[in-house]
């Protein structure tokens, strides 16, 4: 993908010169429980919801059931008040301009609880839905990596303080603060601003699950805030057997800057536009609970003893953003003088 | 739908209708306007948080943040204690732009309306949920999706407001890019409806049309409702014909009782050529309601609420917008601009409710328009903004009696109401208006039902 523009990767987010933390100083993962959004659950949602966030978990993946799981997760946002909320969808058959608007939205009205579980549909089926034939593997991780990229610039569109409510100037917003996207992808361009204002956190953190890595091609992996650990329950795994599972990946991750598995050693991680610790573990994923037999006793049991033997995160607090529960620096916001949205005017008042 | 509500208050002796009403009666009691349409006599409100333009006053320390989740949640529940049938979210699929660079005057930004209202149908019981949300930039299955999803989120309370646009300029943003001609919006439209209509009912798509190629099926349960109710705002005859073949709403705004009669006759004949029940199609105009204790506070509030709505700057940039040029240097306290256009269509501001028009014949008008009334550059953008908000003014019993006598016209079956501030803009209406209205018996005392389609009176699908 390029822009029209040259414009700041997601790498400056993090000062370059500063070491990352080794593994050993990374921040615990958060403990996720996966819902599927099927109508059956329609009815217990929302107690179902804040039983897990008594429970001490650190947040709910939404994954597609057939309810739409970004809804999904907004319709939990006022029901809670803590738990991370990250729908789990797909980034190639969509409108990237649609998808970067509904999960900013999700930010704002869950206070900065909102975060994208990154995946890449391969499914002939669903992209028969939008009339669009599926595309081959190397188009595909293309296509989700560029939705990715496009997702952030739109999000980093709108400086956190544009809206400057100016009543001696009569001047609401000012455009000077806001920036195009001007994204020309391979198969869709986006002009941008976004139509919402900077959420909470800025960037949503956006994360890649190791089943959706595959599909989603390493250059979303580079770029990704960091991986997801799933521990699948459907086939009763203890206790014991989750708290190595969890051990060994904490363990396996490499360095931050050196060859991620599979992944290729980046010539200059300044210009490349991958997160700064993209193979850190920040999320360990409950799947395959039979949230009907047993809502909560596996559940609650073994938030607690992951928690006691120090293998992930403390329970969330109200008040404070996913992105610091997953160990992510604050996004700052990046305006590049180019894609400055005033841009016609100040042409206009230079040629005058 | 019958002519009483359960729910209805008691129901003062009915006053007569004044001269103005009988006038425009053209048959009985049961059918003044016209033979195939019974006035149901109710009135159902909505109310549209717009989000963006100047209707929403932004300068007060009383404007809310247009973007917080409190604020949202704060006007739908005022709105939930008036028994308003809907809670309506506009939408905009590009930021406005004025001479190429976003319009900084007006209130700009607001959160996807679907995201929204799954929120907000966690926190409220009754009221209806509303999007807006574009056919031409949007994907049939995808979006039919959105809304069933928020149907069953909300036990059959969602509504879609269909829009539709062929702008090129807003195509910049989507994957399609300008594709669609003026002349085939409606057509592209009602084709989007049909898909969206096959997937609510489970059915298996397979649809090949001139725009797109669609094969999917239909996955989620029906609602409470059945599918959501569709909402559309067609003015024009083509818009009107689309409407009548296709709505469950229309909420155009007719702000004259004139106008809102000439309207019902109009798309009552449209929908039975349709081969609908005119009973099937509710008219709730657009409005915006400025109401005081008296006659004259209400008149004083009037200007009060224009002078906070547009500014100096924002007049001017009004007239830029049809002059197609700089205007700065005119004193917003004077007349006109006595300069030429420098377009011949204006186009250099776009966006939702900015106008497109022949430049040199309006801008002409218009100065004579101002010169006629003796209007500067301020008061006549106010005139003008006014102009196209169907106002409700007067005190709380006057407008209590006018409503009234739309009601029992049968010219509205309700209002879509703009609060003209956020959060607190419906509070008198709720406190002041609403136990007026069912003094008179025109407005229900609870909610008819927990659907959407009960609460306007609409019949079940």
């Amino acid at each position: 993908m390029s822009t029209t523009t040259a414009h700041p990767s997601a790498a400056d987010a993090a000062p370059q010169s500063v070491a990352a933390p080794s593994a050993a100083e990374r921040p615990l993962p958060v403990l996720a429980v996966d819902l599927v959004t099927e109508p059956a659950l329609l009815g217990g949602l929302a107690e179902l919801a804040r039983d897990l966030e008594q429970a001490g978990v650190g947040a709910l993946t939404l994954s597609d059931g057939g309810l739409h799981p970004i809804h999904v997760a907004a319709h939990l946002a006022p029901l809670t008040s803590s738990i991370g909320l990250l729908p789990r969808t797909d980034a190639v058959y969509v409108e990237p301009f649609h998808l970067a608007t509904q999960l900013m939205s999700l930010d704002h009205l869950s206070h900065g609880r909102a975060g994208w579980l990154l995946r890449a549909e391969t499914d002939p089926e669903v992209a028969a839905t939008v009339g669009r034939t599926v595309l081959d593997l190397a188009a595909t991780a293309r296509e989700a990596a560029d939705v990715l990229e496009t997702a952030r610039l739109l999000w980093d569109s709108w400086a956190p303080d544009a809206v400057v409510r100016d009543v001696a100037s009569g001047t609401y917003v000012d455009a000077a603060r806001l920036q195009y996207v001007d994204v020309e992808a391979e198969t869709f361009s986006v002009r941008g601003p976004a139509i919402t204002p900077r959420s909470p956190q800025g960037l949503l953190p956006v994360l890649l699950a190791d089943t959706d890595r595959a599909a989603a091609g390493e250059r979303t992996a580079e770029r990704a805030d960091g991986r997801v650990l799933d521990l699948d329950l459907s086939s009763g795994l203890t206790i014991a057997q989750a708290a190595v599972r969890i051990r060994e990946a904490l363990a396996a991750v490499p360095a931050p800057g050196s060859s991620a598995e599979g992944g290729a050693v980046l010539e200059d991680p300044a210009d490349s536009g991958a997160a700064p610790d993209a193979a850190a573990v920040r999320l360990v994923r409950l799947v395959g609970l039979d949230l009907e037999a047993d809502p909560l006793g596996t559940v609650a049991g073994l938030t607690a003893d992951l928690r006691s033997e120090g293998l992930i995160a403390p329970a969330p607090t109200p008040g404070q953003d996913l992105r610091t529960r997953l160990g992510l620096s604050p996004a700052p916001f990046r305006l590049d003088p180019a894609r400055r949205s005033d841009r016609a005017r100040l042409s206009r008042e230079e040629s005058a | 739908m019958t002519t009483t509500s359960p729910t209805r208050h008691r129901a003062r002796a009915e006053r007569p209708l004044s001269a103005e009403a009988a006038a425009l009666a053209t048959g009985p009691a049961a059918h003044p306007l016209h033979p195939d349409h019974t006035p149901t006599g109710q009135l159902a409100f909505g109310a549209f948080f717009q989000g963006v333009n100047s209707s929403t006053i932004w300068r007060l320390p009383a404007s809310g943040d247009q973007v917080a989740w409190d604020s949202f949640e704060a006007l739908v529940r005022t709105a939930e204690r008036g028994k308003f049938a809907a809670f309506f979210l506009g939408e905009g699929l590009r930021l406005r732009e004025h001479r190429g660079v976003p319009f900084e005057l007006d209130v700009a930004g607001r959160p996807d309306a679907q995201t929204l209202l799954a929120a907000l149908a966690g926190v409220t019981e009754r009221i209806g949920l509303v999007a807006t949300q574009n056919t031409t930039y949007n994907d049939p299955v995808d979006l039919a999706r959105r809304l069933q999803t928020l149907d069953l989120l909300s036990g059959g309370r969602a509504g879609w407001n269909i829009v539709t646009t062929d702008n090129a300029w807003t195509g910049e943003n989507f994957r399609r890019g300008g594709y669609l001609d003026h002349a085939d919006r409606y057509l592209h439209a009602e084709a989007f409806v049909q898909v969206a209509g096959q997937y609510w009912r489970g059915e298996r798509i397979a649809h090949d049309g001139a725009h797109y190629t669609v094969r999917a099926q239909g996955e989620l349960p029906r609602s409470a409702q059945g599918s959501p109710v569709l909402f559309q705002a067609g003015a024009s005859p083509d818009g009107q014909d689309f409407a009548a073949r296709t709505a469950d709403v229309i909420f155009s705004p007719h702000g004259t009782l004139e106008a809102a009669a000439h309207f019902r006759r109009s798309i009552v004949e449209r929908t039975v050529a349709a081969g609908r029940d005119p009973a099937g199609v509710k008219i709730l105009p657009g409005a915006e309601i400025i109401l005081a204790a008296t006659e004259a506070e209400a008149e004083e509030k009037v200007r009060w609420v224009r002078d906070q709505q547009v500014g100096p700057e924002q007049a001017i940039a009004l007239l830029e917008q049809y002059w197609g040029r700089d205007l700065s240097a005119f004193d917003p306290d004077g007349p006109l601009p006595d300069v030429p256009p420098e377009v011949a269509e204006s186009g250099v501001t776009r966006g939702a409710g900015f106008q497109f028009a022949k430049a040199e014949e309006l801008t002409r008008t218009w100065r004579e328009e101002a010169t006629q009334k003796g209007q500067s550059i301020l008061e006549f953008a106010r005139a003008k903004a006014g102009a196209r908000r169907g106002t409700f003014t007067g005190s709380y019993d006057t407008v209590a009696d006018r409503l009234e006598e739309f009601a029992r016209l049968g010219a509205i079956d309700g209002l879509n109401i703009t609060p003209w501030l956020i959060p607190s803009g419906l509070d008198d209406i709720v406190d002041e208006l609403i136990p007026r209205l069912q003094e008179r018996g025109v407005y229900p005392s609870d909610y008819a039902g927990s659907t959407l389609r009960e609460n306007l009176g609409l019949p079940a699908v």
